[in-house]
């Protein structure tokens, strides 16, 4: 293979990895195969997913209703594997234990597989049955002793918690909010705590306007004196539900160290990997240490 | 050891199924929404991508790549296979978002997987270019004539850039690949 040759074979390699190939480029793929094109693909196909997780934001929850969608074609697979596999049990076959598979390749079920979900089934018809003797059947039954009721814990607010951290850190910095680059928003007032040793923070926000969740969030990011400017710490996406003072817990994605400056952004549902920081709606730089009377 | 998602889904484990989406439904989804930009066509992707997942549970081989690549693998292969027979193009307003990257989150290719990390340092060492050809063709989903058209390179500089470039990543992470003259293709 000469040098033209290998550009146009890793290019075809990459190009599959990336974007698949077509029947003529495939063809083209096999025939200057030198007997290491999957080997290659293989590991290309790999970096480039390694890649596609990097813009990836997995904290981006998917639509519950998409989850149930899930959770019941996972159910419908299962009845169907358990279908095929009474009436044909499968024999374990090594060869066809390739990494890299075609996706449309029928799963091979397994005994034990078939077992498991069995006795899944059978434990829920037990439950079931167990349900209906103790709670559902008429006339007498076993006498369920009353449990004494438990108390819950009360659930501290936000303004509590920032509280109990500013009495308790000993390392807490504040910054107080300034106005962004959102001419209609000149009356946001507050601060923003956050303590080091507890990697925890609250911000205190009044004047940022109620925002309709499903139209657009706001966005904490945090600037961090060992990070580079340009690329903050997600601090977590948040909504202001109430006028008047709100109190918010600061989610930061990684251990935050030494943060010099915080900014809030106006960004779509869910929050943004890249911001284009067309709407900053407040910022605030880190002045001095917080008191535990703040 | 905790045992892997995929081999308890393999192992008929019930649980497994929630724990799977629990560990990687966002990111499924993620991936989705960035290569394929429309929600319906996401929801329905990550619909069948899910199926290809427990399909293909049992065929996990941890000592060959992470879960969480194996899943970003057969997640973009469905996603591939869409976009091919969608023909799908990418909007102006798109390109914008995707051309423009102030304020891009340091923090998420750490917390998504270690191979993640591994690529975003892989990624620093290369040419900007190179960095935005990959960057727009495999997380956005952009054709190299896409990326042309967006860039104003050369379709065929586009190209170099996406052969070089993913191998140099490969390379620098440490994959492999055979000993075929790497240097020339790079």
């Amino acid at each position: 293979m000469n040098e033209e040759q290998k550009d146009i074979f890793f290019d075809l390699l990459t190009k599959k990895a990336i974007y698949g190939l077509d029947a003529a480029e495939q063809a083209q793929l096999d025939a200057m195969d030198p007997g290491n094109a999957e080997l290659e693909f293989n590991s290309l196909e790999m970096a480039a997913a390694a890649i596609s997780m990097m813009g990836a934001a997995d904290d981006e929850p998917m639509p519950a209703s998409l989850r149930s969608k899930i959770i019941a074609d996972a159910n419908a697979f299962v009845v169907e594997q358990n279908e095929q596999t009474v009436a044909w049990p499968p024999t374990t076959n090594d060869d066809d234990k390739g990494y890299v598979t075609d996706v449309e390749e029928k799963s091979s079920g397994s005994w034990l597989g078939w077992l498991g979900w069995a006795s899944a089934a059978v434990a829920c018809i037990a439950l079931a049955l167990n349900l209906w003797f103790t709670r559902v059947q008429p006339g007498p039954g076993p006498e369920i002793a009353k449990a004494p009721p438990v108390e819950t814990p009360r659930t501290l607010s936000p303004a509590e918690l920032r509280d109990e951290m500013l009495r308790a850190a000993t390392d807490t910095i504040k910054a107080t909010w300034a106005v962004g680059n959102v001419k209609e928003l000149t009356q946001v007032v507050g601060d923003v705590v956050w303590s080091d040793q507890k990697q925890a923070g609250y911000m205190r926000l009044k004047g940022l306007p109620v925002n309709d969740a499903t139209k657009e969030q706001y966005q904490l990011w945090i600037f961090d004196k060992n990070q580079d400017k340009a690329t903050p710490i997600d601090g977590g996406v948040f909504n202001v539900s109430a006028e008047g003072e709100v109190v918010i817990p600061i989610n930061a994605k990684i251990a935050a160290a030494s943060p010099e400056m915080f900014a809030i952004t106006v960004e779509r549902p869910g929050g943004v990997v890249v911001s284009k920081r067309g709407k900053i709606a407040a910022l605030a730089k880190v002045e001095t240490p917080a008191k535990p009377t703040a | 050891m905790t045992e892997a998602i995929l081999q308890r889904i393999s192992d008929g484990d019930r649980n497994a199924i929630q724990d799977c989406l629990d560990k990687y439904g966002g990111l499924v989804w993620s991936i989705a929404r960035k290569m394929l930009r429309n929600s319906d066509d996401a929801e329905d992707a990550v619909q069948e991508i899910f199926v290809d997942i427990w399909k293909n549970a049992g065929r996990f081989d941890e000592s060959k790549a992470s879960e969480t690549t194996f899943i970003a693998m057969i997640a973009r292969r469905r996603l591939i296979d869409r976009i091919r027979h969608s023909n799908r193009r990418i909007s102006a307003d798109s390109l914008d978002d995707v051309l423009l990257e102030p304020f891009t989150r340091a923090d998420k290719a750490i917390q998504v997987s270690v191979e993640a990390g591994q690529a975003a340092e892989a990624m620093r060492s290369l040419r900007p270019e190179q960095q935005q050809v990959l960057r727009l063709s495999i997380v956005q989903g952009m054709s190299h004539q896409e990326i042309s058209d967006a860039t104003g390179m050369p379709l065929g500089t586009v190209k170099t850039h996406a052969r070089r470039g993913l191998l140099h990543v490969r390379q620098n992470m440490g994959l492999g690949g055979s000993n075929v003259s790497m240097e020339a293709a790079i």
